[in-house]
């Protein structure tokens, strides 16, 4: 009985002592963590807009850091995802330096064909959930997360078609919106007439180049076939570098 | 009983030193890089030296009864419940703002955790084997010696 007792005291005894360790090692190996951000950059390619975020982490402490995840999830408003993000690092050794970049990419022409395509049209905010998920000393899962807030620019912010006027064979149909996005917006507008029989009598297409934050207004002359005081309706296609869009129905009467 | 007070005086100083005043300059000096992080944990640390130091003293004053291993078995259960519930159930979770940006921790201790329980258990088995042990030690000495027949 006594032996036993005297091997749990042991026992005991080693593992505080264990335990003591790792709890000293491990803080003072958090302590010796360094990450870093490089400057960040952004590129468009394709309709997709995407900001790089260089980052390393040295890790100079006595344990690995293992399975390293960066997400981030972008949202609009409503809650639907916009982008989802992810840089995966397997393998952070003690005593090294692992770099790697993150990329976050929007891409607008998803934004146009998806149910998102409201924010072509409409300034919104954009949620970001950024978190990093890793294992420390292949024991300690840990998170560390955050919420972050940023504005969207529409490129179409303000899309108003004016009241048209007529001639017997034209409509003159002012048109104007601002371009709020990062982007700037070249490529082609299509305007369609379309009469009260569903026909198409008109049609125009104007060249865009509109610069990030700035406007673009003009009255178009459209050719209509038929009585001009038939028409119903107007339809804009947008072909740009960034998106395709159309078509956008505004009602003329 | 004199010595015994002594006794139990100098663990519990030592005890006050070794688990309260150490710790507590490490935690002062931890917070000034994150005070929302360990502002709770001063108030958990002095539980847990209170319900330490209170343990060891009885425990000392206690000594040469079975109340001395009552004292170490209750000591044991108690940390593992305080563990248990300083820790959440070994997922700690903690919400901050850095510069007005919300920042949530969260990291799950529980391997940690098991260690702490596994000591403990050790503890507990230990205080439980010695009450066994000095039961029965008590009881031979109470049953009187047979003698041989004549």
């Amino acid at each position: 009985m006594r032996q036993t007792i005297r091997a749990l005291g042991w026992a005991s005894n080693v593992f505080w002592i264990i335990l003591l360790f790792f709890t000293v090692t491990a803080v003072y190996s958090a302590f010796q963590l360094r990450p870093g951000f490089g400057q960040p950059y952004e590129s468009t390619s394709g309709g997709t807009f995407t900001v790089s975020l260089p980052f390393h982490i040295d890790n100079g402490g006595l344990y690995d850091i293992s399975d390293v995840n960066l997400t981030t999830l972008i949202k609009d408003d409503y809650g639907l995802s916009v982008s989802n993000s992810s840089t995966f690092v397997r393998l952070i050794p003690h005593g090294s330096n692992v770099s790697a970049t993150h990329q976050m990419s929007v891409s607008v022409s998803q934004i146009a064909a998806g149910n998102l395509w409201y924010l072509l049209l409409n300034d919104s905010t954009f949620n970001i959930d950024v978190a990093l998920k890793l294992i420390y000393a292949h024991a300690v899962p840990f998170k560390i997360s955050s919420n972050l807030t940023m504005p969207w620019g529409a490129p179409l912010s303000n899309l108003t078609l004016g009241t048209p006027s007529f001639t017997p064979t034209e409509a003159i149909i002012p048109i104007s919106f601002e371009n709020h996005s990062f982007f700037v917006l070249t490529g082609t507008m299509r305007l369609e007439i379309v009469d009260n029989h569903n026909n198409v009598v008109g049609e125009r297409t104007t060249a865009l180049n509109v610069q990030s934050q700035s406007g673009f207004g003009t009255e178009l002359d459209v050719s209509v076939s038929g009585d001009p005081t038939n028409i119903r309706e107007a339809r804009l296609h947008f072909q740009t570098s960034v998106f395709n869009y159309g078509p956008l129905v505004i009602a003329l009467v | 009983m004199l010595p015994r007070i002594s006794k139990a005086a100098v663990k519990a100083v030592l005890y006050f030193v070794l688990l309260y005043l150490v710790p507590s300059i490490l935690i002062s000096q931890l917070a000034e890089f994150a005070p929302d992080l360990f502002a709770n944990y001063s108030q958990l640390l002095r539980l847990f030296v209170a319900v330490v130091i209170f343990f060891v003293v009885a425990s000392e004053l206690a000594s040469g009864t079975i109340f001395q291993h009552a004292f170490n078995i209750g000591k044991a259960i108690i940390l593992i419940i305080f563990y248990v519930l300083a820790l959440d159930g070994g997922v700690i979770s903690l919400n901050l703002n850095f510069e007005s940006v919300p920042i949530n921790i969260w990291a799950d201790l529980r391997v940690y955790l098991m260690m702490l329980i596994t000591i403990d258990l050790l503890g507990l088995a230990k205080g439980l084997l010695q009450a066994i042990n000095f039961l029965s030690e008590k009881t031979e000495l109470q049953v009187p010696t047979p003698q041989p027949a004549k």
